[in-house]
């Protein structure tokens, strides 16, 4: 298969960027979108014509969150429930013009090419996304029985990977998703309720204050989202966020 | 070089107790005037870093992503073996160890592996605790699998996902500590150079990988949890950005690499399809509890379906070799990594293989779908079907999946004694990047146990013991000249492959280096494979250090640098991995030599001269390395053989 | 409390207001609607017209404020969302986003200024005849006008203008209103009778309004808006009052669909019905 790509170039975070246009050939259907962009690479080395395009990638296999492309105005392309690296090549036709940019928000700046910085992830859960216990004297594991559904609840929230296609879809650049989804798997197991109004409270302030948007409920994120996590836990943090301005711990689920 | 294990006196189940009794400690006032750095973010660093700093030390600690959590500890799918017998069937302590040095093949440290089962408890309530959603029946108790090596049901998992759930409760600790700000996290930062001073380890010198440029860190010690080498064969299930590097400069620096040749080799990964192939995708292992392996029984048939013309499904149930169950009667298709490894090599090497490339065999899941209802094998195995499809376009509801052996874990690595400290005074290894707990062979859902038995429960004590008498040592200041050369090194070897400007790519070479490891030091070894070996890397090395192309600039955002000082490091590991495994003139775990076998092609062990860990000591580029033997002495355990048959 | 911390309203406090001044309009919607029904009554709009008169109330007319208030505020805190939201991409992205959204909510700002901009309309239509702020067509209690009034010092004019109202049989004895009566008409009258109290004939209005085709097509666009907007709003109230969970977000959104056809079809059935007299 052939294609041309457009890509987003930008030398460093304060350079210009703008767009240049590539030409792969023989591209095996099989190929991953990755290894599509490691033959490009290979080739802009060897005959000498740029840099080679920079983008994260790590564990290959949809996991590590760390990949993350907004391909053909879709964040990790055209595919449902898959990251970028997941993402294969017959999902094209022959031929097709494919544009590849990187995340676009406020919160990410560009470092190189498609590489952006997503370390305000990290600050948002450095706010408070962890149940505050030091290594040792905690109960027994089987000490207090978690009901299966809750179990389960939390485990979907869980599978977050922080890979920021959730922002990147979102109209407003909004985190909610993100913040919903740690939110959310905290808040339905016992160990983590003790502190929910806290972290509720420091977490979206963090988010706020990070330069993330507001939700308005357009759910491109649960849309694009490569590990589907629901609206649902946007509507969990929202409940967790009135209970933590009425200043209760009484909370529904 | 003195290999003193440090192994506390006393029966085997009290040593870590009395260890612990023993140990210094160091008081709450003077915890804050020492300084650590923790290099690695996955399970083994990001825990130890997270207890730590809860103790009050000050920790800086350093990854190569662009946050904690991308760690590959990350990608872990199994689940976590604990030795909590909540299903009353027999487990204990014992057992847990007991099972671990068997599937280790008998080349693991007794004391080590005692504790690790000890601790491996504790992993489970800590990790509850932290809100790890671990998988729960309906009583909402804690549900179990069991996994190979093991007639218990012991591990603990989190859907298929239970390393990316341990992390992230590990990361979440950790992100505790760095907003208390007694932990400084370092994100995109590659470890480029050890700083020694005065024989101990105080510091490193790391590659901002944003700017380029070089920075120094100092400390009163330096724990190295880095993983494994497992990318030294290109195409593996690490990451692409896992590496040994690390490990390899503190060896280079004076820390002894323990047995290097240990390489996992995992059964159940999607085959290789083409030459621009990046990695290799792990299919669990808990596939091959309703799935069967065969390759046809004629070879005609096997040409055909690698040509293209007949489908798996064209082929007879009596034309089919079910080549395990043949095998091995009594546990079937649920031997062991390393058996069912080598068993899918040996059927492929002898021409009945399938895929277009000939390396694939089926794993079928007809029987099953049968049985129990396509409903039932969706809801186990959904995930990793859906996995597959994506990957391959193929339904494995309809036709088999293909799978072959691929590169996935390294047993090998510094070597440490029972305080988990390297030959370098001050330097400590945690996790995959040390050789310690699993012999030859790692079993199942035990790498995730050893990398938080370390990291929350074994250095936060022997650490304290190695920094109670540097309180009074103050901050360790970075201009001095220790530090001075340690980057001008760095700075020199990046000039250097900068300076070749060649006319082939990284990826070239690691590609070749990959292939010459997999063909020749892969599953299965022999004297005239690894002399070959040898040469092949050599000549791999001279050209790469004549031809390599490095694009870009030394102080940019670089890639193609990064990877190039990488891969200079391979060649060197390489080297050694290929040395050990032609001294190593036995076959145990991983290892398997093809000049000792039994007569039905099985590891033989040969525990008169090989009943050791083999450390090796650096001599200089290009030079051999020194050997050096740890005796292993089984006290508590009666050595067997692994027998699978019946 | 400072004022830098009051303007620093979180994110999601800022839609949970937008939210809750946007349920009570949803509700006003409803009342409203109902109340329109009344029109297609085949009574001479005996009920549209008591109804109207209770509307007139000053226990009503607290309500009226709130509505207003929450009107705006809801209105100008939606536009502030949009705008910060606004800021949070400085650079977007060259190829149009292709992902499937909630096309209400994504089109709510558009959707939202269009029904501004169509209540202007509206309110030149009906509520600035209550306001006086422009004329229309008045009504007066019979019974009330005739207790009222000043027998003495009656224009002529007056006179044959009341006249006029019994030839056309918009007034008699029997009548609880006389109805119908032109912004002149009332002009002359109140001259005369300066107590009376008249009141805007909706009903009347609305017939003349809704026999015109072209104003009854801009309503039905109107409505379209009003079920647009209505559509991202009902199911967005309870997603951001935290009601929305797995076990009834399916009947949440059956619900929202539900309330969102009765709103637009009951709205649109007036003008169309006043327009073909049924």
């Amino acid at each position: 298969m052939n294609f041309t790509l457009h890509i987003w170039r930008q030398e460093n975070a304060k350079a210009k960027g703008s767009f240049e246009t590539y030409k792969v050939s023989d591209i095996s259907p099989d190929c991953s979108f990755l290894e599509m962009l490691d033959i490009l690479n290979e080739q802009l080395i060897n005959d000498h014509i740029a840099h080679p395009v920079c983008f994260d990638n790590d564990c290959r296999e949809g996991i590590c969150g760390m990949c993350g492309l907004y391909i053909n105005g879709r964040p990790h392309g055209n595919d449902d429930g898959v990251t970028t690296c997941q993402l294969h090549m017959r999902k094209f036709k022959d031929g097709d013009e494919i544009w590849i940019e990187p995340w676009r928000a406020k919160a990410f700046p560009v470092i190189r090419d498609l590489v952006v910085d997503r370390s305000a992830f990290d600050k948002i859960i450095q706010a408070g996304g962890y149940v505050s216990v030091t290594t040792g004297g905690v109960p027994d594991a089987n000490a207090i029985p978690i009901p299966k559904r809750f179990a389960d609840m939390a485990m979907d929230a869980a599978e977050c990977i922080g890979c920021g296609a959730c922002v990147a879809a979102c109209k407003n650049a909004s985190a909610m998703l993100f913040v919903g989804a740690k939110v959310s798997h905290l808040a339905l197991l016992p160990q983590g309720q003790v502190e929910a109004t806290e972290r509720v409270k420091k977490m979206v302030c963090r988010m706020d204050e990070l330069g993330f948007g507001s939700c308005t409920n357009t759910y491109a994120c649960e849309a694009e989202c490569p590990k589907q996590i629901k609206r649902q836990n946007i509507a969990r943090l929202n409940r967790e966020w009135i209970c933590q301005i009425f200043g209760g711990n009484k909370r529904p689920e | 070089m003195n290999l003193d294990s440090k192994i506390p006196e006393g029966p085997l189940s009290e040593k870590w107790t009395n260890y612990k009794i023993n140990q210094k400690l160091v008081n709450p006032a003077n915890k804050r005037k020492l300084d650590i750095i923790v290099v690695g973010t996955g399970l083994a660093g990001a825990s130890a870093a997270a207890s730590l700093g809860a103790l009050g030390f000050n920790v800086d600690i350093f990854c190569i992503q662009d946050s904690p959590r991308r760690a590959h500890s990350i990608a872990a799918q199994g689940g976590i073996n604990a030795a909590k017998n909540y299903q009353n069937d027999g487990d204990s302590i014992e057992r847990l160890f007991r099972d671990t040095i068997k599937g280790g093949d008998y080349r693991a440290r007794e004391a080590n592996v005692y504790r690790l089962a000890e601790v491996s408890g504790d992993i489970i309530d800590q990790c509850v605790a932290q809100g790890v959603p671990f998988a729960r029946d309906y009583s909402g108790l804690l549900d179990n699998r069991s996994f190979g090596g093991a007639q218990v049901s012991r591990t603990f998992y989190a859907r298929g996902q239970t390393g990316q759930q341990l992390l992230l409760g590990a990361y979440g600790a950790l992100s505790r500590e760095i907003e208390r700000g007694s932990v400084r996290l370092h994100n995109r930062c590659e470890m480029e150079e050890l700083v020694i001073i005065d024989g101990r380890a105080r510091g490193i010198i790391v590659r901002n990988l944003v700017t380029g440029k070089l920075e120094r860190y100092a400390a009163h010690a330096v724990v190295l949890a880095t993983g494994g080498y497992g990318n030294v064969y290109f195409l593996s299930t690490n990451a692409m950005n896992s590496n040994g590097s690390a490990a390899w400069i503190c060896h280079r620096k004076g820390a002894a690499f323990a047995n290097p040749c240990y390489v996992q080799i995992h059964p159940t990964c999607i085959p290789v399809h083409g030459d621009y192939q990046s990695k290799l995708t792990l299919m669990s292992e808990s596939l091959r509890n309703d799935g069967r392996i065969w390759v046809p029984k004629k070879k005609e048939d096997a040409e055909a379906i690698r040509a293209g013309k007949k489908k798996a499904n064209d082929i007879p149930e009596k034309e089919r070799d079910y080549y395990l169950e043949r095998r091995y009667p009594a546990f079937g298709n649920l031997v062991p990594r390393d058996v069912a490894s080598r068993a899918a090599k040996e059927r492929c090497d002898a021409g009945y293989g399938v895929g277009p490339t000939g390396l694939a065999v089926f794993l079928d899941f007809a029987d099953a779908i049968q049985r129990l209802g396509r409903k039932v094998v969706e809801q186990k195995y959904g995930n990793l079907f859906q996995m597959y499809q994506k990957i391959t376009d193929e339904n494995p509801y309809e036709t088999p999946m293909m799978i072959y052996p691929a590169v996935h874990y390294t047993m090998g690595g510094l070597w440490v004694d029972y305080e988990l400290q390297t030959t370098i005074p001050g330097l400590f290894a945690a996790g995959e990047c040390n050789f310690s707990d699993h012999g030859a062979n790692r079993l199942g859902a035990s790498a995730l146990m050893q990398g938080l038995a370390d990291g929350y429960f074994v250095l936060p004590y022997t650490l304290q013991n190695y920094l109670a008498d540097q309180i009074t040592v103050g901050h360790i200041p970075t201009d001095t000249t220790e530090f001075d050369e340690a980057e001008q090194s760095v700075r020199q070897r990046e000039e250097r492959l900068m300076a070749i400007k060649g006319d082939k790519t990284v990826d070239h070479f690691h590609k070749a280096l990959g292939k010459i490891m997999w063909e020749y030091v892969g599953m299965s070894r022999n004297e005239e494979s690894l002399t070959k070996a040898a040469t092949m890397i050599d000549e791999l090395e001279n050209e790469f250090w004549q031809h390599v192309q490095v694009p870009g600039d030394i102080e940019s955002f670089n890639p193609e640098m990064e990877k190039a000082l990488r891969l200079a490091d391979y060649f060197e590991l390489a080297r050694l991995i290929t040395a050990d495994a032609l001294h190593r003139k036995e076959s145990c775990g991983g290892h398997f030599r093809t000049e000792s076998q039994t007569e039905d092609g099985e590891t033989l062990r040969n525990d008169e001269n090989f009943m050791y860990v083999a450390a090796w000591e650096y001599q200089g580029h290009g030079k051999p390395e020194t050997l050096h033997k740890e005796e292993l002495n089984y006290e508590h355990i009666k050595i067997a053989t692994r027998n699978y048959k019946n | 409390m400072d004022t830098h911390k009051l303007i620093k309203i979180s994110s999601i406090t800022k839609k949970l207001l937008i939210g809750l001044f946007g349920a009570f309009l949803l509700v006003f919607l409803l009342f409203h609607m109902c109340a329109n029904l009344l029109i297609l009554l085949h009574d001479g709009g005996k009920a549209y017209g008591a109804f109207c008169h209770f509307m007139g109330s000053d226990f009503v007319k607290i309500f009226e404020i709130i509505l207003f208030a929450c009107f705006i505020l809801h209105a100008v805190l939606a536009v502030w969302v949009w705008f910060l939201n606004k800021r949070n991409r400085p650079v977007g992205y060259h190829k149009p986003s292709r992902t499937k959204t909630a096309k209400g909510s994504k089109l709510a700002i558009v959707s939202g200024s269009l029904l501004l901009l169509c209540l202007v309309f509206h309110f030149y239509d009906f509520f600035f005849v209550k306001i006086n702020f422009v004329e229309g067509t008045y009504m007066v209690k019979t019974e009330e006008f005739m207790n009222n009034s000043p027998t003495l010092e009656v224009s002529e004019e007056a006179q044959m203008v009341f006249l006029n109202l019994i030839n056309d049989g918009k007034a008699s004895d029997d009548m609880l209103w006389i109805r119908q009566i032109s912004a002149e008409d009332k002009a002359v009258l109140q001259e005369a009778f300066p107590e009376a109290e008249f009141e805007p004939d909706f009903y009347t209005i609305a017939h003349q309004k809704f026999s015109v085709w072209h104003i009854v097509l801009c309503y039905l666009v109107f409505f379209f808006l009003v079920g647009l907007h209505i559509r991202h709003g009902f199911e967005s109230a309870f997603q951001t009052f935290g009601l929305n969970h797995y076990k009834y977000s399916r009947l949440i959104e059956v619900l929202g669909i539900i309330y969102c056809w009765v709103i637009c079809l009951g709205f649109a059935i007036v003008p169309i019905g006043v327009f073909f007299g049924l």
